[in-house]
């Protein structure tokens, strides 16, 4: 029971030395580890064009993760962020494709996304229903919702200044590499170094012992409910303007793969512990596993066992690590 | 505290009136519900029709028997549904590959089965991976092993007896609607008489306290999740046997059907409270409420729509029930 | 602690090589199922007529004599919220609108599940409907509900994708599996040359016509183009961003070696299409497949895409209200050899119970803009 209430303090405290001796240290030399093998084995892997699409493909991943991270620590979870960011792309399309003006068409969706995600966290902080009862249902309003008003028509015809993602800054940096990146670090310093952010630390690890000590857990959590739905407003963005069409249909297996990210990443369930570059690092690493598998010729049959046994074996991993560090005091 | 004082303490708040509540509002609400869509329509309380969805959710509500244990126990398994397909394949491939006589073929899926859920649960108990993130891990893998096995492959032209179990009556009954029914009653007693059942209360209600005081809590869990990957090779068998053939693909989705029924009955997430009749109810009432729609004329977007708001309203009436007392 | 990390990487290092290395690739282009092929004959002649096989579709149980009379259908796709489907579902209400006596509803699962699929068909039996339409998500699972249908005297006709024969009266067939395959093929050697290697991006291998598709596209490039070099197939769901990852993927890890690509989903088309427009190589790796129109025009347009594979999926399901209208009126009846469909005008019988639309349509940059689906 102690040792619950220590670790988010540690968390606060301790520094980056101690960061890269945990989770995020072991994903980072994952990350190198993989790329140089694979390399070996085919080098057009390691080529700069490679490597770069691995990531701006999945940069909307790693956002998601990040605000997802959030809301885990605070001790709840999310299923229905797919469901929305499926929604979410399709909003800022219809009013791309009816001419609204470029700001709304990208202002849209983080607004819809943080009204409805708040909406969410105001339910399970202040109603007291489970998270998992809210979002579950969330996610079934929020699919046939999406069909029901757009029958799956794609959206086509969207004009060029849409694609956000197609953005390079300054000409060299491409947009969803320095959005992900930002998010990431600034989530990450506000996280550590903020009150609120600390908040969320001792919301997951205690509420009862945050509150005492003048935290308000349901503020807390409908605040981060509002930022995790922000996130996903981004991802939605990256999402909808990678590509010329939109899918009006809520994209796959998207929260259990953000889900993943921010578990493997480091974030323990039981709320209170994990970081969002944690997050971060782990999608990039599913990104560029998925893309190695199909590199080194993994049977497309074997290729979801083989990311199974990855998964389990980060995890496993982790807590074994995690046990070890508590019981090392 | 001695280990009596834990399980009666379990027992009076296993069994408190606010709970026992939630579930007769539940009845009493699906009761209303189905008394309107009978309104509308003639063909939805119809002894056939009734029949048939009982028969329709067999496979979902064998695997919330155990999954009721395990949430009351504060734990969660999101690979039932991928256990499923992994059973689903294994029972077809060893008939057709390993040339398994088919019951030895059935026997064996079940018992792989059984090992999923055995592996799910000695993970959580010795290395104490959190429920949710070891089951995350297993759903994709078990559906990996499922993929990877088949490779795409159906097994199909099963022997004409294989289908009773899937499609055939005993006494007017969908075969496999008994198989549930034996399984709520076993479960139903389990939990509330034996003192494996109190023992779940309290695991669920303070785990470190029913550990100290002498509980096989360990113990208890292995079993938990032993039963549940059980329970999902019998349903890929009844499955199978319905649709008569088998696909890597099966199950996908099953588990936040049989947590939805678990969670509408009033079984706590956060654990410690639940029963088997409520989640009895939780099934009926999303089945029912699915077919009656459906017969009504509602379309599928709809529908679902339909569903995910009755989840959250009865959630919402239950806990300011729970709250006024 | 370290020490802990350290093994955990290296063996999950060892094993993802080990996995790599067990695992790799196998021969076949993933027909999946088994089935012999029939490849065409290679010249670029209409496809010989098959021998003609007597009926084996299965029939209703003491239908109701409805001839002439008003009847409900209705229509469950594989799943609903696509173009495609969204395409199919309006030839049904341009057929019932031009018919009089027909209402259509298209009702289905929002994901391609059969185990959905069975229970949306399962509740119009129950509810009573005249005829049923269906796409199935898997041929021999659906098997069961549809027989049920037939013996409650209902009528039954599937198309775009079949069921076993004996579950339904008539299947419409947009395309035989083997004309789309050489569709397929010649348009791609056209574009890139018979010594080139490709690609193929599909929704997954246990969807039926996919796997069927690509077991006849590797029939007929072994029999008539057996210098084309098949590289390999990336499965991507029905997800758009997931194909264009796909896609890149295999730009990224062929490079040069790459010379075209294959989408065989309405989905995996265009996403291909883009992936091969962001990597700029426009022009230099052909992307052909199977698309619909609208998805597709901005590729066409711009050069990229050179020919798109398809059918009417507008016209399918017309024909197949036609053909169900026809049942009703005793119009077709079992053993019969052709259907009148509308403005479709005869529709022939092949393979004993199934209807055909006609051959694969070919969309290019002069006729693409004439559509809008």
């Amino acid at each position: 029971m102690s040792a619950t209430i220590i670790a988010p303090a540690r968390a606060g405290e301790g520094g980056f030395l101690r960061a890269f001796a945990s989770q995020e240290g072991l994903l980072a030399f994952a990350i190198v580890a993989v790329a140089i093998l694979v390399g070996l084995d085919n080098a057009r892997f390691l080529a700069v064009r490679n490597l770069s699409d691995i990531i701006l493909g999945n940069a909307y991943i790693a956002v998601a993760a990040v605000g997802m991270s959030m809301v885990i620590v605070s001790g709840n979870i999310d299923i229905s962020v797919g469901a929305l960011i499926g929604v979410l792309a399709t909003i800022s399309g219809s009013l791309a494709v009816a001419g609204a003006p470029l700001a709304l068409v990208w202002a849209a969706p983080l607004i819809v996304g943080v009204l409805v995600m708040m909406l969410q966290g105001a339910v399970i902080a202040y109603l007291k229903i489970p998270a998992i009862v809210v979002t579950l249902g969330m996610l079934s309003i929020l699919k046939g919702g999406l069909i029901s008003v757009t029958g799956g028509r794609w959206i086509t015809d969207l004009p060029e200044s849409f694609h956000l993602a197609d953005i390079e800054l300054f000409g060299i940096l491409p947009m969803p590499v320095v959005i992900m990146v930002a998010a990431t670090i600034l989530a990450a310093f506000w996280m550590r170094y903020s009150a609120r952010g600390r908040a969320i630390y001792a919301t997951g690890g205690n509420a009862e012992a945050a509150r005492l000590v003048g935290v308000s857990p349901q503020r807390t959590v409908v605040m981060v409910f509002a930022l995790h739905g922000f996130f996903a407003g981004i991802a939605a963005l990256l999402f909808a303007t990678q590509l010329k069409v939109i899918q009006s249909t809520v994209p796959p297996n998207l929260e259990l793969t953000v889900i993943t990210a921010a578990v493997v990443g480091g974030v323990s369930i039981l709320g209170g512990v994990g970081t969002v570059v944690g997050s971060t690092l782990a999608a990039v690493l599913i990104a560029e596993i998925a893309s190695a598998l199909v590199f080194i010729n993994v049977s497309p049959y074997w290729i979801h066992a083989v990311q199974g046994v990855l998964i389990l074996v980060t995890v496993v991993a982790d807590i074994l690590r995690r046990r070890r560090r508590l019981a090392g005091g | 505290m001695t280990g009596m004082t834990v399980l009666t303490e379990g027992a009076r708040r296993a069994a408190p009136r606010w709970l026992i509540r939630h579930e007769t509002l539940l009845a009493a609400i699906l009761i209303v519900a189905l008394a309107i869509l009978g309104l509308f329509n003639d063909r939805f309380l119809t002894v056939d029709n009734l029949l048939n969805q009982g028969r329709l959710m067999t496979e979902v509500g064998i695997i919330a028997l155990p999954m009721t244990f395990i949430i009351i126990t504060g734990g969660i398994d999101l690979s039932v549904g991928s256990v499923v397909g992994l059973c689903a394949i294994m029972l077809g491939y060893s008939w057709k590959n390993f040339g398994f006589p088919l019951p030895l073929a059935i026997v064996f899926s079940l018992g792989v089965g059984a090992a999923a859920g055995f592996v799910n649960g000695l993970l959580i108990t010795r290395v104490r991976v959190p429920p949710l993130i070891m089951t995350i891990a297993t759903l994709a893998l078990y559906r990996g092993l499922a993929e990877g096995v088949s490779q795409a492959h159906s097994v199909r032209n099963y022997p004409e007896w294989f289908f009773f179990v899937g499609q055939g009556e005993l006494f007017g009954v969908p075969t496999q609607l008994w198989i549930l029914l034996v399984g709520i009653i076993v479960a139903g007693i389990a939990l509330d008489r034996t003192t494996f059942g109190r023992s779940l209360y309290a695991i669920g209600n303070n785990e470190t306290a029913a550990r100290f005081s002498g509980l096989p809590v360990d113990r208890v869990k292995l079993l938990i999740y032993t039963l549940s990957g059980l329970a999902a090779g019998v349903s890929a068998w009844v499955l199978v046997s319905r649709v008569t053939t088998t696909r890597s693909d099966m199950g996908i989705g099953y588990e936040l059907d049989v947590i939805a029924a678990v969670v509408l009955g009033g079984t706590s997430i956060f654990g410690g409270a639940g029963t088997i009749w409520g989640t009895v109810v939780g099934l009926v009432m999303i089945q029912l409420l699915k077919n009656g729609l459906a017969l009504t004329g509602v379309k599928g977007d709809a529908t679902i729509i339909v569903i995910g708001v009755v989840l959250i309203a009865s959630t919402l009436i239950a806990s300011s029930l729970q709250r006024r007392r | 602690m370290k020490h802990a990390m350290m093994t955990t990487v290296a063996a999950a290092i060892l094993g993802l090589a080990m996995a790599g290395g067990a695992a790799r690739a196998a021969d076949k282009w993933d027909g999946g199922d088994d089935i012999a092929t029939s490849p065409l004959a290679c010249d670029a002649g209409p496809p010989a007529a098959t021998a003609a096989k007597p009926y084996d579709g299965g029939q209703p149980t003491a239908a109701p004599d409805k001839a002439g009379k008003p009847i409900t259908i209705v229509d469950v796709p594989k799943l609903i919220g696509i173009g495609y489907f969204n395409a199919t579902s309006k030839g049904m209400q341009d057929a019932a609108k031009e018919l009089g006596n027909v209402k259509v509803t298209t009702d289905g699962p929002t994901e391609a599940k059969i185990d959905e699929q069975i229970k949306f068909i399962d509740n119009y039996i129950t509810r009573g409907v005249d005829g049923v339409l269906f796409a199935a998500n898997d041929p021999v699972a659906i098997a069961p509900v549809l027989k049920k249908a037939l013996s409650k005297g209902i009528h039954v006709v599937g198309y775009d994708a079949n069921s076993s024969p004996d579950a339904r009266e008539w299947f419409v067939n947009q395309a035989q599996f083997n004309g789309i395959a050489k569709a397929m093929i010649d348009s791609l050697a056209k574009e890139v040359g018979e010594d080139k290697s490709f690609a193929i991006v599909t929704s997954t291998f246990t969807t039926p016509n996919q796997a069927r598709w690509i077991a006849e596209m590797s029939a007929y490039a072994a029999k008539c183009h057996p210098k084309l070099k098949w590289l390999e197939t990336v499965e991507a769901q029905e997800d758009n961003v997931l194909s264009f990852n796909q896609a890149t993927t295999l730009i990224n890890k062929y490079g040069d070696k790459l010379s075209g690509l294959l989408g065989m989903t309405s989905v995996a088309t265009p996403a291909s299409a883009e992936a091969v427009t962001k990597a700029n190589l426009c022009g230099k790796v052909a992307v052909v497949g199977l698309a619909t129109p609208n998805a597709m025009k901005p590729y066409v347009n711009a050069g990229c895409v050179k020919s798109v594979v398809l059918w009417n999926p507008v016209d399918l399901g017309y024909a197949a209200t036609y053909v169900l209208r026809a049942v009703v009126d005793g119009k077709l009846k079992a053993g019969g050899t052709s259907v009148e469909a509308g403005k479709l005008g005869k529709l022939n019988v092949i393979n004993g119970s199934e209807i055909l639309l006609g051959s694969p349509f070919i969309f290019t940059k002069d006729n693409v803009k004439d559509f809008d689906f």
